[in-house]
């Protein structure tokens, strides 16, 4: 018997672009077979252990075993929304009957930010945070980060699911980890220039803004140690190329980015190339869904992701409504044959306010905010309803370079940049920099000063 | 990327391995009174399953439930 290495991985499998080249290139018949072969066991287990799934699919007249395909999924299981589940925690907390282990197997519990809403409750069995640890792996590796590399955790701990998922990936992989947890921005820098880590994880907007502060500081992160950044929590890289620009620039790093569902997965790990992300197909099956019909929508067009995650087994879901509004495809450049969500998330269902007339979701203005120049990465988008109509305000901090003559007319043409794109004219509104406030998790983007009655029950 | 026939050889040897080693840790697990030794057999037998999940092989989906059984059996 040989001895294995020391340390790192063997060669064979450092040299490999893939963390899991059997499953990541799988075909996709092969796939497939193993979807309905999971989706069914996890049918069987949250009916059997739910009373949640117990009374809904009784409801629906529906048992396990009528799921023979992966249509029957789509077309037979009732869709499963946040706001049922956090309506069940309510009533008997902390999960309700939603929870399918004994609670004994409840080994780690998070919570959702709440950005849109009420929190949501959220337990995860040993076993779950192994399999949500992973899913950051598949993602690290694509992106070039190794077991030697040393990964700056820019957050504070807190109950935030994305980060403590990043952790347990961290240990997947086997990369050195360090906590800046409790540090102010400008501790940060001072721990990633003494530390040396390679990698940075954060929110993609923290990151931007410990480089605002180091260039006040007169420390230039584009020298640092920092190699990668990776980034989740909300719109990042891969859905705001500016924002890639900006972030790759202030660091002199390469960029990465994840989507997430803290009650699913860390379910899409970003392609090498940037321009999306792919589901990992090993923890969940999805497919994308007309948010009126609710019929299954065509590769290509846009539709709601809808997920069915394995790996939380403390709290399955089912058909599960992520709002996202992804773009899929099921074939790209890199090799992979996980659907891939060009772009990541397109746009929100519930981040859509309708403007005379037209939908209007909050990435896509973003988008065209990056690319104004002189608009920096602070602004706020404020919901209205006047004269029996929503109406949106962009609010947005100039660049402090910019001349305040000339603030106007930035907004000028960012409102010209909206119209041209968007078939509709929204106010935008300079405001003088450093006015808006800086978070260290989510930035708050969405200001919803509409009556609440003119809101979805959850952004209420 | 396409899997050869020897790849294919070599993939149904390894899982026959871990399944292999599966049975063997349920074996070690029969009457063991260490809570430590215990923890650790079924964190590796976890791993373990975990691995035939990621070979693409039809397992069960969590193994702690069948601990859980075995428990209230023994």
């Amino acid at each position: 018997m040989t001895s294995p290495p020391l340390g790192s991985l063997n060669s064979a499998s450092m040299g490999s672009p893939f963390w899991n080249r059997l499953t990541e290139t799988m075909p996709r018949a092969q796939l497939d077979n193993l979807h309905l072969h999971r989706v069914q066991a996890l049918a069987h287990y949250a009916y059997e252990n739910t009373p949640f799934y117990r009374k809904k699919f009784d409801n629906a007249g529906l048992k396990p075993s009528d799921i023979r395909s992966l249509d029957d999924l789509k077309r037979k299981v009732p869709i499963t929304d946040k706001s049922e589940i956090i309506e069940l925690q309510q009533q008997r907390p902390p999960y309700g009957d939603t929870l399918a282990l004994p609670m004994d197997f409840v080994a780690h519990h998070c919570e959702t930010s709440g950005t849109t809403g009420l929190p949501l409750a959220i337990p995860y069995s040993t076993y779950d945070s192994v399999r949500y640890g992973e899913s950051w792996v598949y993602g690290f590796w694509g992106l070039g980060i190794r077991p030697s590399d040393t990964l700056y955790f820019a957050f504070g701990w807190g109950n935030f699911a994305g980060f403590w998922s990043a952790y347990w990936g961290a240990r997947r992989l086997g990369c050195r980890v360090i906590s800046g947890g409790g540090l102010d921005t400008k501790g940060h820098i001072e721990a990633i220039l003494r530390m040396k880590p390679t990698v940075l994880i954060s929110t993609p907007t923290f990151a931007l803004r410990i480089a605002a502060v180091a260039a006040e500081m007169g420390v230039d992160l584009s020298k640092s140690s920092i190699k990668f950044t990776y980034h989740a929590g909300e719109p990042g890289p891969t859905a705001l190329p500016g924002m890639r620009e900006q972030i790759e620039k202030a660091w002199g790093a390469k960029a990465g980015e994840l989507l997430g569902i803290a009650e699913v997965d860390a379910m899409a790990p970003g392609c090498p190339l940037g321009d999306g992300v792919h589901v990992n197909e090993m923890n969940l099956y999805s497919w994308s869904m007309d948010p009126t019909s609710q019929d299954e929508v065509p590769d290509g067009e846009i539709g709601e992701n809808i997920v069915t995650g394995y790996g939380n087994t403390a709290q399955p879901l089912l058909n599960y409504r992520t709002h996202d509004l992804v773009r899929r495809r099921s074939s790209c450049a890199c090799g992979r044959t996980w659907s891939k969500l060009e772009g990541a998330v397109l746009g929100r269902t519930d981040f859509m306010v309708t403007v005379r007339g037209t939908n209007v979701y909050q990435t896509a203005v973003e988008n065209i905010l990056n690319k104004v120049e002189g608009i920096s990465m602070h602004y706020e988008l404020v919901l209205t309803h006047e004269e029996g109509n929503d109406a949106m305000t962009v609010r947005f901090e100039p660049e402090a370079s910019i001349d305040p003559d000339n603030w106007q007319q930035l907004a000028s043409d960012a409102g010209d940049r909206i119209h041209k794109a968007l078939h509709v004219r929204l106010k935008v509104v300079p405001v003088a920099p450093k006015s808006l406030p800086r978070f260290e998790l989510k930035t708050k983007r969405i200001i919803d000063q509409r009556p609440k009655e003119l809101r979805r029950a959850l952004d209420r | 990327m396409h899997l050869t026939g020897e790849d294919t050889m070599d993939l149904q040897h390894q899982i026959m391995r871990i399944q292999q080693a599966r049975e063997l840790i349920a074996e070690a697990l029969q009457g063991v009174d260490i809570p430590q030794i215990e923890a650790m057999l079924r964190n590796a037998d976890m791993e373990l399953h975990w691995a035939l999940w990621n070979l693409g092989e039809p397992v069960a989906l969590r193994p702690e439930l069948d601990y859980a059984a075995h428990a209230d059996m023994s």
